[in-house]
């Protein structure tokens, strides 16, 4: 729907998390529809506060008439990037993946340097933020693993970008799951997903990030693989951006085949019920859900995984933003609304007493690690815990299963 | 497309559908609630309005229209209901006081009186102040809450303004939720040297935990503090819509977010699955019997074009007030307007009349003849109805 659509009756006021911590930001209503009917084409933007938006999308789910609330906004950007050129920071997170590469390939180093007080200061004045904690660099990444693994049904798995550099071994972890439930996993060659590139208003770029794995994905599509995402936000573009602002070719097709690694393992759990693939967990866990999560429509697939083991208590959290939103949160402009957000996301975590904070997201969790404390876990990372406590699983041999059955893996 | 398998659909996230979700979920059935996006709930004072035509709600049932859905659910129903909404809010950070049988008064931002039936604990001390001193707390900036319509009305009152550094009810809202700002506000007002009396704020006392915020002012201060619904974006409206929705999510109940229904499979008289437009591939819900609570016009659950008003999601025969001329007066919110009337006509199991659906009951504001702005039955009739269609969808699922 467009903005022509909107009723103006604010509840997306309601649902954005920036609106309540900045006051510098008008709000998604006044920055989406309203504004929009004052964007003529050929004329240069000035609405400079279009940036604040984190695109976390609450507003356009939230929004009961259907308005693409989020998509105008990101659309100003865009068109406000193009005018305007850019902070140094934009295009260093735009290209968040060749950072990142760089980053593991010398990753004891890279690590090493980032811990000083003195790096950080020197990123401090190229505009990054000193308050969240960098993520850490591997250099063993998924790119340089193995890349086919298993018999049976065919995924592929696109594991995006903090996975591969940063949590290769939750990416394997998953990997292996897949396998024990009788999967055939292929990892594709791929490279960032174009979300950093598209938040940070570049379109050229996140169009031939896009271009390239499009055509890698609807290859191994037409070879009858399905396609999984363990990212929410990388989900969320491959889904709905690619087909969309992307133009991705085969976009459609794309959207149509992929699947969120936690909808598809239940589905593949729900087959294999009499076999009990899922052993007793005792713990209990702060679910947080991730905006993009929500965003997707798929309701939340890892809380229906987590229903079924046994001993588990999990607190589904689905009310607030953890204020990272991928590069965001590091940016020196952004940081004092990232520790907002990041506090008052905690406050109910903190409140549960629990084992440990669950999110699918990788940039939630190293928010709310850092804020609760707590140890910040993936869904699959419980899932195989519990994977590896069940009897029945243990039986199961093969080559290099045995390692997720056993009880610290990786 | 995936295919996902459930007991119970409810359609409509608002607080008819919720409390029929939680209902359902409660009773260990496997529940999904699937709503196109936040419930008008949301925009609301966060009050319960029972019937606000007479001193006792159950009462004011006798002036109803005979075909009024309040009949369908019986006084008693209405009771049972409002209870039951009271036990769940109790639980929740923000309880719910006020009794069935009679209905109070609050003040509003314009200083006049709304009467309504079940409210906030945020708003309990709200009650009487026509004669004792009420001392109205604004913040600088803040948009449409003007104390001086409140002091104008009412004689025996005095307002100040406290600068909390951000202006909009949710950036205040988010400020009080910050260590040491409650405290901090608590010190000025007792610097102001009042006299004896309430003091009253627009609701903007953190989104969740506001009690606990209240009676931390309230004891530093040494006097009732009580919140003034504002126009939207209300505060109240959001804590009652996420605090139901979190006794849902606590009972396992299913969620799924912001996606309109696509399409709806029929077999015979039986409702088996409708599918959420998702970006991409559609979502398959699948259910043995479905709730339909998706509001009237504002909701989204009817749509009027030129010549008729249809039901958006199943497509059910709507009731029309007479031919489309009649619908239109001049006065739009005068009470009884007539187009308030329309909505699905139902028998006394919540089924629609004219279709043979079996497996789908409606609820909530989309009933015909509830005239929810007439009767100010708003949330009462989402309660009753929400209830009494989750316990007769229960025996056809038994």
């Amino acid at each position: 729907m467009t903005f022509e659509h909107c009723v103006r009756c604010t509840i997306c006021v309601e649902n954005c998390p920036v609106y309540k911590v900045e006051p510098r930001f008008p709000g998604p209503k006044q920055s989406g529809p309203d504004a929009q009917r004052f964007r003529l084409d050929g004329e240069k933007s000035v609405d400079q506060w279009v940036k604040y938006c984190s695109q976390c999308r609450r507003c356009q789910i939230a929004c009961p008439y259907g308005v693409d609330v989020a998509e105008i906004i990101l659309k100003a950007q865009l068109k406000y990037g193009t005018e305007h050129i850019s902070p140094f920071t934009a295009h260093l997170f735009a290209n968040a993946y060749h950072l990142n590469a760089l980053g593991s390939t010398f990753a004891p180093l890279a690590n090493k340097a980032a811990s000083f007080k003195a790096a950080k200061a020197v990123l401090n004045l190229l505009g990054i933020s000193r308050e969240p904690d960098l993520p850490e660099f591997r250099f063993f990444n998924m790119e340089r693993g193995r890349r086919r693994k298993g018999k049976g049904r065919k995924v592929a798995f696109f594991y995006g970008c903090h996975l591969n550099f940063n949590r290769p071994d939750i990416g394997w972890k998953i990997r292996d799951m897949l396998v024990a439930m009788g999967c055939r996993v292929v990892m594709p060659r791929q490279t960032c997903c174009g979300l950093p590139a598209l938040g940070n208003g570049d379109l050229d770029m996140a169009k031939k990030y896009a271009q390239k794995n499009a055509s890698v994905l609807t290859s191994f599509i037409n070879k009858g693989f399905d396609v999984l995402y363990a990212c929410t936000s990388c989900g969320l573009t491959l889904i709905q951006d690619y087909p969309g602002i992307l133009e991705a070719p085969g976009g459609k097709k794309i959207a149509e085949n992929t699947y969120n690694v936690n909808e598809f393992l239940h589905s593949l759990l729900q087959d294999d019920k009499e076999n009990r693939p899922l052993g007793r967990l005792e713990k209990r866990i702060a679910y947080h859900i991730p905006c993009h999560l929500r965003a997707l429509g798929i309701g939340y697939p890892a809380a229906k995984i987590f229903e079924q083991i046994e001993g588990l208590e999990c607190f589904v959290l689905d009310d607030n933003c953890c204020g990272l939103a991928g590069t965001y949160g590091f940016k020196k402009r952004n940081q004092d609304i990232a520790h907002k957000l990041g506090e008052i996301a905690s406050i109910p975590i903190r409140a549960l007493n629990a084992d440990a904070v669950v999110a699918d997201c990788g940039a939630c969790r190293m928010q709310l690690g850092h804020y609760t404390g707590l140890s910040a876990m993936d869904p699959a990372e419980i899932i195989a815990e519990a994977m590896a406590n069940s009897i029945n699983n243990k039986k199961k041999s093969g080559h290099g299963i045995k390692r997720l059955f056993q009880k610290t893996p990786y | 497309m995936s295919t996902l398998m459930h007991d119970v659909v409810v359609i409509g996230g608002g607080i008819s559908g919720l409390m029929a979700s939680i209902y359902l979920a409660g009773k260990g059935y496997k529940t999904a609630l699937i709503s196109r996006g936040d419930p008008v709930c949301c925009l609301s004072t966060g009050c319960i309005d029972v019937l606000s035509t007479a001193l006792n709600p159950l009462d004011g049932f006798g002036d109803l229209s005979e075909m009024h859905p309040y009949h369908l659910v019986g006084k008693k129903g209405v009771e049972q209901a409002c209870k039951l909404f009271k036990e769940i809010m109790s639980k929740s950070p923000i309880p719910y006081v006020g009794s069935i049988r009679k209905n109070r008064e609050i003040l509003t931002p314009i200083g006049t009186f709304k009467t309504t039936c079940l409210v906030p604990q945020t708003m309990a001390a709200s009650l009487g102040c026509r004669d004792e001193y009420v001392h109205v707390i604004s913040f600088t900036g803040i948009k449409d809450f003007y104390p001086s319509y409140i002091t104008s009305r009412l004689s025996n009152t005095g307002f100040s303004l406290y600068d909390a550094g951000v202006s909009s009810t949710l950036a205040i809202a988010a400020r009080f939720e910050e260590k040491g700002f409650a405290a901090d506000f608590a010190t000025w007002i007792t610097g102001l040297e009042l006299p004896p009396g309430k003091v009253a704020l627009p609701a903007v006392l953190g989104v969740n935990n506001p009690v606990a915020i209240m009676e931390e002012i309230s004891s530093r201060i040494n006097r009732e503090v009580f919140e003034i619904p504002t126009l939207p974006p209300s505060i109240p409206g959001l804590r009652l819509f996420r605090a139901l929705k979190a006794a849902f999510q606590d009972l396992g109940g299913d969620v799924f977010w912001g996606m309109p229904i696509s399409s709806v499979e029929r077999h015979g008289h039986i409702i088996e699955a409708v599918t959420l437009a998702t970006s991409a591939r559609a979502t398959r819900v699948q259910g043995k019997a479905f709730i339909l609570a998706t509001g009237s016009f504002v909701s989204g659950g009817l749509f009027a074009t030129r010549d008729s008003v249809y039901e958006t999601v199943f497509g059910i025969p709507v009731h029309v007030p007479g031919a489309r001329k009649d619908w239109f007066w001049n006065d739009f919110f005068t009470a009884g307007h007539p187009i308030e009337e329309a909505g699905i006509e139902v028998d006394s199991s919540f089924r629609p009349k004219q279709t043979t659906l079996e497996n789908l009951f409606v609820c909530g504001s989309i009933l015909a003849r509830s005239e929810v702005m007439k009767n100010h039955c708003g949330h009462g009739l989402a309660l009753a109805t929400g209830l009494k269609a989750a316990k007769v969808c229960e025996r056809k699922l038994t």
